[in-house]
């Protein structure tokens, strides 16, 4: 594809006709370089010329078609090649130019500096005519710019530090015009700093101040920016020189000539300059931290300007100078506001780590939030509740704008810090409060739950001077739509609207930061929770240890002396009673014996419920025959059978509450039973699937248990039957029961068919098995 | 219960803070015929003045003397727990059987008295009966079975 190609199908195609076409031009394969130098393309090892500029005749006084496919020899000297073949063997060439020499062209007269890189696989070697030189190359040029860099370290701000730069760069190449360019974040740039030629500031009216669209310089425009520091476009009429064969023998495409100085310029860009008035420009990129912070840009409007290797160099070497100064100039301006961040930032952590709501200590204090990110306003989200601080929408409004944020979480930007300066622009609702809320900076402080601090900045109507008006860059030619940069570079003003100031690096940071330290006072907060729900818990077993107390000793004195009271009444006054009032009080006396017995139980109850538990392992036969041991009277008795169908498992257990789970269990199974022949079984079955715990059995041939009530049998003092059927009892011994069982980490459920019988199941752990070997 | 003297000189000291429980031992005492004298200290104080007062007697004026002490331990101002201790520390008074009347059946409580000397500890039970029982052994046991020392014996 050749280049006519190439920019046929960028100018036809349906695209809207606006600057972002731009984008797509394919600016790094132009097929022809600029007409002040020459093009040799060599092959790898043997240096034989494969493509050259097609210019060598004016040049060199050689026709392209002499030397392709030539030796080099036939151009240089064995000396030169030597050199040429030691540079590429021992320096990094690849996308990397070098000048090397100053060369000397077999047959001419003519010295030439020469500029060499590797690129994909191929050698570029570039010519310049060193007789071209135009300017005064004053002699010294090292010790001129070793003067300007140690004078520039005085400069205190950017802008002065840009000034002197821009002034130094113009004296040295003699531009009419020398701009410095920052970008912003959306790289439409603004000149900050401008030298004019001393006859020309008259003449020139002064670009300080205007802003450019971003699409000024395309996207790809800016990559290779990034790639080559430096830039000439000597002369901007110039005939692009064409790269003979157009397609390199060896990759079979087009040159790639990202690094390659003498880089054909995209029509568009030289239509753009052509537009301003220029004849000759240059450009130097300036970096801060990898990414195009500006450009040194140069403009000459008189005539077509050479600059020479070496003063290009040197104004590179200022342009690397100012971008290794961005950085801790840029940062030093903001010092006090950001140490002014930290110090709040360390008071308002030390506030939430001590306020009982550690978001109260964001607000409650001074300094508070509003003193943090320079902010007029503040809202904290704190699940459903919302804290407003200065001038915020309002609480609905808030509630939905984190409602969207919450909604874009998932979204690909990240979820811990967000900010705009156009909320309005993302969030179109914000433009009802774009007087308080045109800029947002939030930090979303929990992943689980909607937790929220944002910053507002309102609208700040600002006035900005365009070099002419940036949504019109389009001119239509009379022969149809076709892309010309705009034309006019008159001041143009405009109102930008629903923008607030923007959020700093520093101030993002400063966010972020924060973040972390609400997560780690949140953390820290967290294990004091912790911590005092411990002490809550002691003291609340204290407390039970004195209802303990009051029921063992403070509930039983009236309790006895009710009882002991209405005793001494029978006895006493046993004439003067009739056998009702006697029986009246007789069973006042029982009640009391029942109170007490319900105080017993509960006692015990609260007891099982926190003392210390003695796990030991234990022969479950042991434990069993000890809790028959003290049925015995009963079981003889009522000649209940009690069948133990196979030997009980060793087990991990309390053996004495263990016990009590089963004399609770069989005392019941022989309590709650009507038949005429009792009988109770014992047993355990192992589980289907290993990890699960064995599960104990206890079943009778009883009376059985309806299903409503498999829950409510297990229920303090819950009795399911008249007080006195069954033998009475308090109602506690299955509460206790299970709360042994569950204090073993195990479950306990009943299995029953009322009228025939109940099985109780219990398991004495959670998972694995309990089963050890003795 | 069979005595010789009508009035036995070995007092019976029930130190009882509740009007209610002490008007039941009384009434245990005489369903029992207990013919020794008994004296109520209310609390703590009270009983640490008698014994006191007991001390600074001559031998010839002592008709009475402490034969057992019936001690609360849950009592207002100075704790049954430490009155133990006290009477157990006196010289004079240490020999003197003391026997823990009291509700609680905290094992600690128990044991804690024991350490600290005392002779018996026995629940109240809310059954007068089973209250009766338990006082008719424990007297028996202390002034018919068992000798007691006299302390007027250097």
């Amino acid at each position: 594809m050749s280049h006519a190609e190439v920019n046929e199908e960028f100018y036809n195609s349906n695209q809207l006709i606006d600057l972002t076409n731009c984008e797509r031009e394919p600016i790094h394969i132009p097929g022809s370089i600029q007409s002040y130098g020459l093009l040799l393309v060599l092959k790898m090892p043997e240096l034989t010329i494969i493509q050259v500029s097609s210019n060598t005749l004016a040049l060199l006084g050689l026709p392209p078609e002499q030397l392709l496919n030539q030796p080099l020899e036939l151009l240089l000297e064995e000396t030169d090649i030597h050199y040429l073949r030691h540079c590429l063997q021992n320096f990094k060439l690849e996308r990397n130019p070098l000048q090397i020499f100053t060369i000397k062209i077999k047959g001419s007269a003519q010295n030439f500096y020469g500029i060499v890189h590797l690129i994909e696989g191929v050698v570029v070697l570039e010519l310049e005519l060193v007789k071209l030189i135009q300017t005064t190359t004053t002699p010294g040029l090292y010790s001129q710019v070793k003067a300007t860099l140690s004078q520039l370290r005085v400069t205190l701000t950017v802008r002065e530090f840009c000034q002197s730069i821009a002034e130094e760069v113009q004296r040295l190449t003699g531009f009419d015009r020398v701009m410095i360019y920052r970008f912003d974040e959306e790289y439409n740039g603004e000149v900050i700093a401008e030298a004019r030629a001393a006859e020309k500031v008259d003449e020139l009216t002064t670009y300080l101040g205007l802003h450019y669209p971003a699409s000024d310089i395309p996207r790809q425009a800016r990559v290779l920016y990034l790639l080559n520091w430096i830039r000439l476009i000597a002369n901007v009429s110039y005939t692009p020189v064409s790269v003979i064969p157009t397609l390199n023998p060896v990759t079979a495409q087009i040159l790639d000539m990202s690094s390659t100085a003498l880089r054909s310029v995209s029509p568009v860009h030289i239509q753009y300059l052509k537009n301003m008035g220029v004849k000759a420009s240059m450009s130097i990129s300036l970096l801060k931290e990898d990414r195009l912070w500006g450009l040194i840009a140069c403009h000459h409007y008189s005539s077509a300007l050479y600059v020479p290797y070496e003063t290009r160099t040197a104004c590179e070497l200022f342009g690397q100078v100012l971008s290794l100064q961005l950085s801790t100039k840029e940062d030093s301006e903001n010092y006090d506001y950001r140490v002014k961040l930290q110090a709040v930032q360390s008071k308002l952590v030390q506030f939430m780590s001590v306020d009982e709501h550690y978001l109260d200590g964001l607000v409650k204090h001074q300094p508070n939030l509003l003193d943090f990110i320079e902010a007029q306003g503040v809202a904290i989200c704190f699940n459903k509740e919302y804290l407003l601080l200065g001038q915020t929408p309002t609480k609905l409004e808030v509630r939905d704008l984190v409602a969207w944020l919450e909604a874009n979480k998932a979204a690909d930007r990240p979820a811990d810090v967000y900010y705009t300066n156009a909320l309005s622009k993302e969030y179109e609702v914000a433009a009802n409060f774009k007087d308080v809320a045109s800029g947002l900076l939030a930090i979303s402080i929990s992943q689980t739950f909607t937790q929220y601090i944002l910053w507002f900045r309102p609208e700040v109507i600002q006035a900005v001077d365009w070099g002419g008006n940036p949504n019109k860059p389009v001119q239509l030619a009379e022969d149809g739509p076709q892309l010309l940069p705009r034309t006019s570079f008159e001041l143009w003003k405009e109102l930008v609207q629903q923008k607030s100031l923007p959020w700093h690096d520093y101030e993002i940071k400063a966010a972020h930061e924060f973040r972390e330290a609400i997560l780690g006072v949140m953390l820290m907060r967290q294990t004091g929770d912790l911590i005092r729900l411990n002490q809550e818990l002691e003291q609340s077993n204290i407390e039970l240890d004195a209802f303990s107390y009051i029921a063992s000793h403070d509930l039983k004195e009236p309790l006895r002396g009710i009882h002991n009271y209405s005793k001494m009444l029978i006895e006493d006054y046993a004439q003067q009673l009739d056998d009702e009032g006697k029986e009246k009080l007789h069973t006042l006396a029982r009640l009391t014996q029942r109170m007490e017995g319900l105080l017993d139980s509960l006692l015990y109850f609260s007891q099982v419920g926190r003392l210390d538990f003695s796990v030991t392992e234990a022969d479950l036969n042991e434990v069993v025959h000890q809790a028959l041991d003290m049925l015995h009277a009963r079981i003889e008795q009522e000649g209940v059978e009690i069948q133990i169908p196979q030997p009980l498992p060793a087990i991990r257990c309390d053996r004495v509450r263990l016990s009590e789970v089963y004399s609770n269990l069989i005392s019941n199974a022989i309590k709650y039973n009507n038949k005429a022949e009792k009988s109770v079984e014992i047993g355990y079955l192992k589980p289907k699937t290993s990890g699960k715990p064995l599960v104990f059995y206890v079943k009778d041939n009883g009376i059985g248990i309806m299903p409503e009530y498999y829950e409510t049998i297990f229920m303090i003092f819950k009795r399911l039957h008249k007080r006195d059927r069954f033998g009475g009892g308090t109602g506690a011994g299955l509460t206790i029961t299970k709360k042994i069982v569950e204090r073993h980490g195990g479950k306990i459920w009943v299995e029953s068919v009322y009228g025939e019988g109940s099985i109780f199941y219990f398991t004495l752990e959670e998972s694995g098995t309990y089963e050890v070997s003795l | 219960m069979i005595t010789e003297t009508p009035l036995d000189p070995r007092a019976i000291i029930v130190v009882e803070d509740s009007d209610e429980d002490y008007e039941t031992i009384l009434w245990i005492f005489k369903k029992l015929a207990v013919t020794h004298p008994v004296i109520r200290c209310e609390d703590g104080e009270e009983l640490l003045h008698y014994l006191s007062q007991q001390s600074k007697r001559t031998e010839r004026d002592e008709i009475l003397q402490p034969g057992l002490i019936m001690l609360d331990l849950n009592l207002p101002g100075i704790d049954g727990r430490q009155i133990l201790q006290r009477i157990k520390a006196n010289e004079r008074f240490k020999v003197v059987p003391v026997v823990v009347l009291t509700t609680t059946s905290n094992p600690k409580d128990i044991k804690t008295c024991y350490q600290n000397g005392a002779n018996s500890y026995i629940l109240k039970p809310v059954d007068l009966e089973k209250f009766v029982r338990t006082m008719q052994r424990l007297l028996d046991y202390w002034f018919e079975v068992s000798l007691l020392p006299d302390i007027r014996i250097a």
